[in-house]
């Protein structure tokens, strides 16, 4: 029971006034980029970045981690009252969350969503508790060889189970090594990928790429189809919150199930979008009501709400202890911790155990603070969505471009910035998985440096990658997810009379 | 009005162009084996050949009438590329005024100039956001931040 003596004594550390300040600030600032359309967790974790350097690293990411937390809440606020999800993740619960909304029970309908969200988080924090101090211990041993096959499996995973077309995110992938690569190659110290432009020696910083493709394309595809804020009541009543999160033990089956859903997809990046979606598709499936889902279901809320923050959670499980993010604003946060000059992987838990467990420890308090902050400040974000569209989107311009120059004052980051604009619009339009690309340029020198390393133990022979059972398997597993989507295809032109007993197809109709 | 197909032809081609981009340059830093490992251009010539080989896949894809893409033959209406415009285009010459005129001023005269030219906000109230943006701008980096956001050339000129 090490873990919950060093738990507790996170504790003291996150449950300092200082800290809770914080977590106030960053879950409030957090549902503010919930609630705007084109600003999410991954670029308003970044914005908020080069503000954190002159803190100390567990503040710094108790800051950023509440601010995904509130962004998590503020995504679903929307999606219930305006029928908008501010966030790709909060899309599963417009299907549900505004039909109630709608019907006249909008506080229902919020409440269960919290109620579930915040059992979804605390399931992912128990999971990281438990676990991650143990996958770092296993981790320590690995060698170069493992890390690349770790790598390997979280890259194949988001092919084999990401949900969009396996081709497009394979494309996406290796755009993003690529991005990875441009600069100075941190092995041989030779120049690479920069085209005959010298300012591209630095490389292309991770937060330049967030802000275009999540900041400027989300806004280009927000602007294309004009939405009109008819805003349910948002009063809330409170007597109705308590009936609701009371009702939720009712629901136990499908809360597990997603949670575990969630979960999993959470610690194998198929990320909190992936992942609400399969549990919506999995819960309209099994329900026994599930031919009334889209109407107004309570499961049909939780469901999404469930595995979206479940895996929003334990997305940082892999971050903490593999150095490998399970989600687009995990991997942000990970290249914070870099910039802070921490190593993620398995030598945090030896050499920063105060940042680890303060930082799991702030997550139960972050998930109460932003549930009840959430709670109290609906009618006033509810209000924020009021104000025009025209009004917002400049500023939303505006932030992005600031962000994206004040990484390293350079305008050459600006123009690349909105170049990732156009990029991330695009993509979104044709349904390019984004968090993929962003994943691969943060960890993608890390997957090279790990291939090279593992290339000169073994001089050159592949053998390496299949020298033990852990690798072997770990490669085994990666190429079997690779070729998922292929089997898949094959089975359904095998089967083709009987289309609609594959639950695959059901799964993406409602992902695409 | 763009078709669903054209877009992706253009986002294949756009991916693939880059991908040969990189194989290229790739090429400089040598590939393959040699006494110090393998070589800085590997990795990346390797990445490459995967985007212009998936490209080259979601090109086809693109051209041929699949199920999916027959569903949505319209992926823009020339509705949506005005607004989609009206959002871009300002943004751009705001960004390409950076230089000239300083980021306080530019992003000023953007607000003004989105807000006040289509008539979604008074003169007045329009001047009132604009000057409260390059303001709140300023409190929030240069004093509170200290992070210098650049001044522009105009105001070089001037002495500032």
């Amino acid at each position: 029971m090490d873990n919950l003596a060093e738990l507790l004594h996170g504790f003291t550390i996150a449950v300092t006034v200082p800290h809770l300040a914080l977590m106030a600030v960053g879950v409030l600032l957090g549902i503010l980029v919930g609630v705007l359309p084109g600003l999410g967790a991954p670029n308003g974790v970044s914005l908020l970045l080069p503000l954190t350097f002159g803190m100390q690293p567990v503040s710094a990411i108790i800051l950023l981690s509440s601010m995904y937390w509130g962004a998590l809440f503020g995504g679903s606020v929307t999606s219930i009252l305006f029928n908008i999800p501010g966030e790709p993740s909060s899309v599963a619960t417009t299907f549900d969350g505004y039909p109630m909304a709608r019907d006249g029970r909008p506080t229902t309908a919020l409440a269960t969503a919290f109620g579930s969200a915040a059992f979804g988080a605390l399931i992912g924090v128990i999971l990281i508790t438990f676990l991650a101090s143990w996958v770092a211990q296993v981790a320590l041993a690995f060698g170069p060889a493992e890390y690349f096959a770790v790598y390997f499996l979280a890259f194949a995973s988001f092919v084999g189970m990401g949900g969009a077309a396996p081709i497009k995110t394979v494309v996406a992938l290796a755009i993003g090594f690529a991005i990875a690569a441009i600069g100075i190659d941190t092995v041989s110290g030779s120049v690479r990928l920069t085209m005959g432009v010298d300012e591209l020696v630095k490389g292309v910083s991770f937060v330049v790429a967030v802000m275009g493709l999540f900041g400027i394309g989300e806004l280009l595809v927000a602007v294309e189809e004009e939405f009109h804020a008819r805003a349910v009541s948002s009063k809330i009543d409170w007597r109705e919150v308590f009936r609701a999160v009371g009702r939720l033990p009712q629901h136990g089956v499908a809360l597990l199930r997603s949670a575990a859903i969630g979960c999993w997809m959470g610690i194998t990046p198929g990320g909190p979008t992936a992942a609400s979606f399969m549990s919506y598709g999995i819960a309209r499936r099994f329900s026994r009501r599930g031919r009334y889902f889209g109407t107004g279901e309570v499961e049909g809320i939780i469901s999404p709400e469930t595995a979206d923050h479940a895996a929003g959670t334990s997305a940082l499980l892999p971050m903490l202890s593999l150095g490998i993010p399970g989600s687009a604003t995990a991997a942000v946060m990970m290249g914070g911790l870099m910039i802070w000059g921490l190593n993620p992987g398995p030598m945090l838990f030896v050499d920063s155990k105060d940042f680890v467990w303060g930082l799991i420890a702030s997550m139960y308090v972050g998930n109460i603070v932003a549930v009840a902050l959430v709670l109290l400040t609906v009618p006033v974000f509810a209000a924020l969505m009021r104000i025009p569209f025209v009004v917002i989107a400049p500023l939303i311009v505006i932030i992005c471009v600031v962000g994206a120059y004040s990484v390293s004052n350079s305008y050459l980051d600006v123009v690349m910035m909105l170049g990732f604009g156009i990029v991330g619009y695009l993509f979104k339009k044709l349904f390019y998985p984004l968090a993929p690309l962003v994943l691969a340029i943060v960890i993608g020198d890390k997957a090279e440096d790990a291939f090279r390393q593992s290339m000169l133990i073994s001089k050159g022979s592949l053998g390496i990658f299949f020298a033990n059972k852990l690798v072997t398997c770990l490669i085994v597993a990666g190429i079997a997810l690779l070729l998922l989507p292929l089997v898949l295809q094959l089975a359904r032109l095998w089967r083709k009379p009987a289309p609609s007993t594959d639950r695959t197809t059901a799964e993406e109709k409602v992902i695409i | 009005m763009i078709s669903r197909r054209a877009l992706e032809l253009a986002t294949a081609v756009l991916t693939g162009s880059f991908g040969v981009a990189v194989v290229v340059s790739s090429l400089d830093n040598g590939i393959g084996w040699s006494s110090a490992g393998v070589d800085a251009g590997t990795f990346p010539f390797l990445t490459g050949i995967i985007i212009v080989v998936g490209s080259l896949y979601n090109l086809v894809r693109g051209v041929l009438p699949a199920a999916t893409l027959a569903s949505v033959p319209i992926a823009i209406t020339p509705i949506e590329l005005r607004r989609l415009a009206g959002l871009f285009v300002p943004a751009a010459i705001f960004v390409a005024a950076i230089p000239l005129a300083g980021m306080y001023v530019a992003s000023a005269l953007y607000v003004f100039a989105v807000l006040a030219i289509p008539r979604h906000q008074s003169v007045p109230r329009a001047l009132a956001m604009a000057g409260a943006t390059a303001l709140a701008l300023y409190v929030v980096f240069e004093r509170m931040f200290q992070v210098s956001l650049p001044h522009g050339a105009l105001a070089a000129a001037f002495g500032f």
